[in-house]
């Protein structure tokens, strides 16, 4: 027998493959019966079964997020009405860019684990309206609180009469200048541009060896198409006619793109910019990156919470020859899943939360656009009723001088925001010929929406 | 002294001649680098040896004496443990002869512990890289609105993307970097190897330095190297102030935007490649550097004719292993998406960019995924090419 020796090697602590793989073997099976079990992600059942009374909520604000005062604002609207309700909102922070143009949304809504409330743009409400997950809000809305929003800020989210989002926040287009940067230049209040060859000529003179005079979006995604509509909108531009026919073929739309081009090749704004892009105030007007910003609302509370030492002036967006003043509103709506757990628990919150009649409901908007943000509201009895708030300083500015003339942030669907895209980013930062571009765009877009059968586009 | 073989050479020193059961040189096949030849510093030279039985692995080691091969066979070496009693076949009664044991011989027993510790691995591959690729596949002939529903369409997606300007803009632009990347991360690998190849203090905090690059996330290098080529105000733009050329903007060009981005990939992952450089260029035999040094040779001789040729298989690897990186890689995504977004105008937007916006930033899972296949299939075609030069990646030394 001595030469049919072990055929597995034995090493010193008397443990042999054998029975290792025995052990591993073992091992993973009790593994693999306890996560099947056990794991709440991997057990959906139960995991369903027991969250059936609580609705989740996904934002981008808070627990998790930087500002303190939006955080509160979202804590105590969940507290109070936990407080109040048998089914209880819990609030589950999602990162901003992740929410924004991660896939962590898209992956729950494709698996069917959608979240029950969440925040939507304008962007993307006819991604998620023709994908049918939208929940009616209407029901749960009544006639008053359903008139107090403005048509012009409610319409697109509203499909046929019947409204599928509940917008937050106004949050208008404007331009915010350095008054530092343009006493180094030897100018003041008379030199704001009111056209814009006023506005290149204004951007160049501020234009120095390490900083820019004027700043553009230079980013291609849903917020470069945003601040480039008004400009469109002045001139008379439109992307579709009232025949459904693609109208970004004239002389409104190649204006605008025209400007955006000389802006960059005259110098006078970057290619590249500095923090979270065009909508971080405080990284480039703020860094004294540049003189003068195309920033929304929220530049308020950016500068006076983080650059504190910078002094800034606020302008409305200037027009061109012929032109009439328009600028953009966006902000975010509150929507329901339709396909969530409890839709009707959900839309009965988001109609408490803010699209109610009653002091508080009216209030906890005035507080999001005054207390957590500076924001212009998107009710009328909110205006009234925070009149005091919305009249003092630069938000005064914002209520009196720009924001009659706001049109919403438009919906369109991703093709045609693709378009618009890639055409802006031709002719701003690819030098190409803005009536080539805007022929060819116009082209692609009354070949899209030829076979488009979604929702309308507003 | 002969060196005692590895234990599944031992079948082969001592079969010459047996057919080899399959699952025993499945094993080994997976078990020890197919094609790679086993170098044993023998006396006389080194001499490559094959691991598949062929005949003219007796003669080599006969040239040892005789007593070589009845040295590493026979039974009665009591420091080796016998395989099992077929190993004595060549010295005992023909293996079909005797009677079968009952059970697994010992080599099969070897060839089942192989397939077992490859099948957790395998599974997971299996389970999680397998099987979505193949539904992946199957949903690029259907329109998925991400939202539930599924509507076949056949070949509608694929004839969208025909007629889609973007996709072969995505096209050229993965191309050209493929092209830039592959050589570049190449060259600097194996420059940066041979730089450092030789071992003292020095060289070894170079290495460390040079690796540095891949211990840092990619997001933050990407954001780094975005203030670095900032406009006017970032290091690159003052450089070329300096250099007379103001208003250069090398990542908000079009025309620029892509080497930048490549120039970043190639810093980020050189040091990984230099590595992989290094651990072949210690494989190559310091005899052959000094038997062409008594010949006369230049080290520019000596690095074309035995340096290059030695490295083939590490060569080969570097550029598979790039050119999969190169397009599906996580500079791939991750920096270009940080630094440009598939900006300024589409000039750096890579394909897989593209699939990524169409599949999670407008919910168009089903062009994406035919995108995705398409993608798959160039790269097979790609790493099918480079294996056929090759002949499989096998490397025959004389």
């Amino acid at each position: 027998m001595s030469d049919k020796t072990r055929s597995t090697p034995i090493t010193p602590s008397g443990l042999n493959r054998r029975r290792l793989l025995q052990g591993g073997a073992t091992f993973a099976a009790a593994g693999a019966v306890g996560g099947i079990t056990g794991f709440p992600f991997v057990n959906r059942l139960s995991a369903r079964a027991a969250d059936a009374q609580t609705l989740n909520f996904w934002n981008f604000y808070a627990p998790g997020g930087d500002v303190k005062t939006q955080v509160d604002w979202f804590t105590k609207m969940a507290a109070d009405y936990n407080a109040s309700h048998d089914i209880k909102v819990e609030l589950d922070y999602v990162p901003n860019a992740d929410y924004m143009s991660g896939s962590k949304l898209s992956t729950a809504f494709a698996s069917g684990q959608g979240p029950d409330i969440f925040l939507i743009s304008p962007g993307d409400f006819l991604r998620y309206y023709n994908g049918g997950v939208l929940l009616d809000l209407t029901p749960y809305i009544d006639a008053q609180a359903q008139a107090d929003f403005p048509e012009g800020i409610i319409a697109s989210r509203k499909v046929d009469g019947k409204i599928y989002g509940i917008p937050m926040e106004l949050e208008p287009m404007a331009f915010y200048y350095s008054k530092k940067a343009f006493e180094d230049a030897k100018l003041n209040e008379n030199d704001i541009p009111k056209t814009w060859d006023e506005l290149l000529e204004v951007g160049k003179k501020l234009t120095s060896g390490d900083r820019y005079g004027l700043l553009f979006e230079v980013q291609p995604g849903y917020y470069q198409n945003f601040t480039w509509y008004p400009f469109m909108w002045q001139g008379g531009g439109e992307f579709q006619d009232a025949n459904g026919k693609s109208a970004f073929d004239s002389p409104g739309v190649v204006a605008a793109l025209k400007l955006w081009q000389d802006a960059i090749n005259s110098g006078a704004a970057p290619r590249q910019l500095l923090g979270g892009g065009g909508g971080d105030i405080v990284a480039n007007l703020g860094a004294g990156y540049c003189a003068i910003q195309n920033v929304g609302i929220w530049g308020i509370s950016a500068m006076d919470n983080n650059a504190k030492d910078v002094p800034y002036g606020i302008f409305k967006l200037p027009t061109p020859p012929g032109g009439k003043y328009v600028t953009v509103g966006g902000g975010w709506a509150f929507v329901a899943n339709a396909k969530g757990k409890n839709p009707e628990a959900a839309g009965k919150f988001i109609a408490w939360a803010l699209a109610s009649m009653s002091p508080d409901s009216i209030q906890r908007e005035v507080d999001w656009c005054t207390v957590a943000k500076s924001d212009m509201p998107t009710r009328t009895s909110a205006l009234k009723q925070g009149a005091d708030a919305f009249n003092k300083g630069n938000l005064a500015l914002f209520a009196k001088d720009i924001l009659p003339g706001v049109r919403g942030e438009p919906r369109l669907p991703p093709e045609v925001y693709k378009i618009i895209s890639d055409a802006i980013q031709q002719t701003q930062l690819g030098g190409a010929d803005p009536q080539a571009t805007a022929t060819a765009a116009s082209k692609q877009l009354d070949a899209f929406l030829a076979t488009y059968k979604g929702a309308p586009m507003l | 002294m002969l060196p005692i073989p590895h234990p599944a050479l031992r079948a082969t020193f001592c079969h010459k001649g047996e057919k080899e059961e399959f699952g025993t040189r499945f094993a080994k096949s997976l078990l020890l680098p197919q094609g790679e030849k086993v170098r044993q510093g023998m006396r006389g030279g080194p001499q490559a040896l094959t691991l598949w039985p062929t005949p003219t692995l007796g003669p080599s080691l006969k040239e040892e004496g005789d007593d070589g091969a009845k040295t590493l066979c026979s039974p009665s070496e009591t420091a080796m443990t016998a395989d099992t009693n077929t190993s004595m076949a060549s010295t005992e009664t023909p293996a079909k002869d005797r009677p079968r044991p009952v059970g697994l011989t010992s080599r099969q027993r070897e060839a089942l512990a192989g397939y077992l510790f490859l099948a957790p691995d395998f599974l997971g591959l299996l389970i999680f890289v397998g099987l979505p690729m193949l539904l992946a596949l199957a949903i690029g002939f259907f329109d998925v609105n991400g939202f539930g529903t599924f509507n076949f369409v056949g070949l509608a997606n694929y004839l969208r993307m025909a007629g889609d300007p973007l996709f072969w803009q995505c096209m050229r632009v993965t191309l050209s970097y493929v092209v830039m990347l592959v050589p570049g991360l190449y060259l600097s690998g194996l420059g940066l190897a041979l730089l450092v190849q030789r071992t003292n203090r020095f060289n070894t905090v170079m290495r460390a330095l040079f690796f540095t690059p891949q211990m840092v996330s990619v997001v933050v290098i990407a954001v780094i190297w975005q203030f670095f080529s900032g406009d006017k105000i970032g290091l690159a733009a003052r450089l070329f102030t300096s250099l007379g050329m103001p208003g250069v903007s090398i990542l908000g060009s079009p025309s620029l935007a892509l080497f930048t981005v490549v120039f970043v990939s190639v810093w980020f992952l050189m040091g990984f490649y230099m590595l992989i450089f290094l651990g072949g260029l210690q494989d190559i035999p310091q005899q052959y550097y000094e038997a062409a040094r008594i010949d006369g040779a230049t080290p520019r001789q000596s690095f074309w004719h035995i340096t290059l040729p030695l490295l083939r298989p590490t060569s080969f690897f570097v550029l598979l292993v790039s050119l999969v990186a190169a397009v599906a890689g996580s500079q791939a995504f991750d920096l270009v998406y940080v630094m440009t977004k598939g900006g300024p105008a589409n000039s750096t937007q890579m394909m897989i960019i593209y699939i990524y916006q169409q599949a999670f930033q407008y919910s168009a899972f089903g062009y994406a995924a035919a995108m995705a296949s398409i993608l798959v299939v160039v790269l097979l075609a790609l790493t099918g090419v480079l294996f056929l030069l090759t002949r499989g990646g096998r490397f025959d030394f004389e």
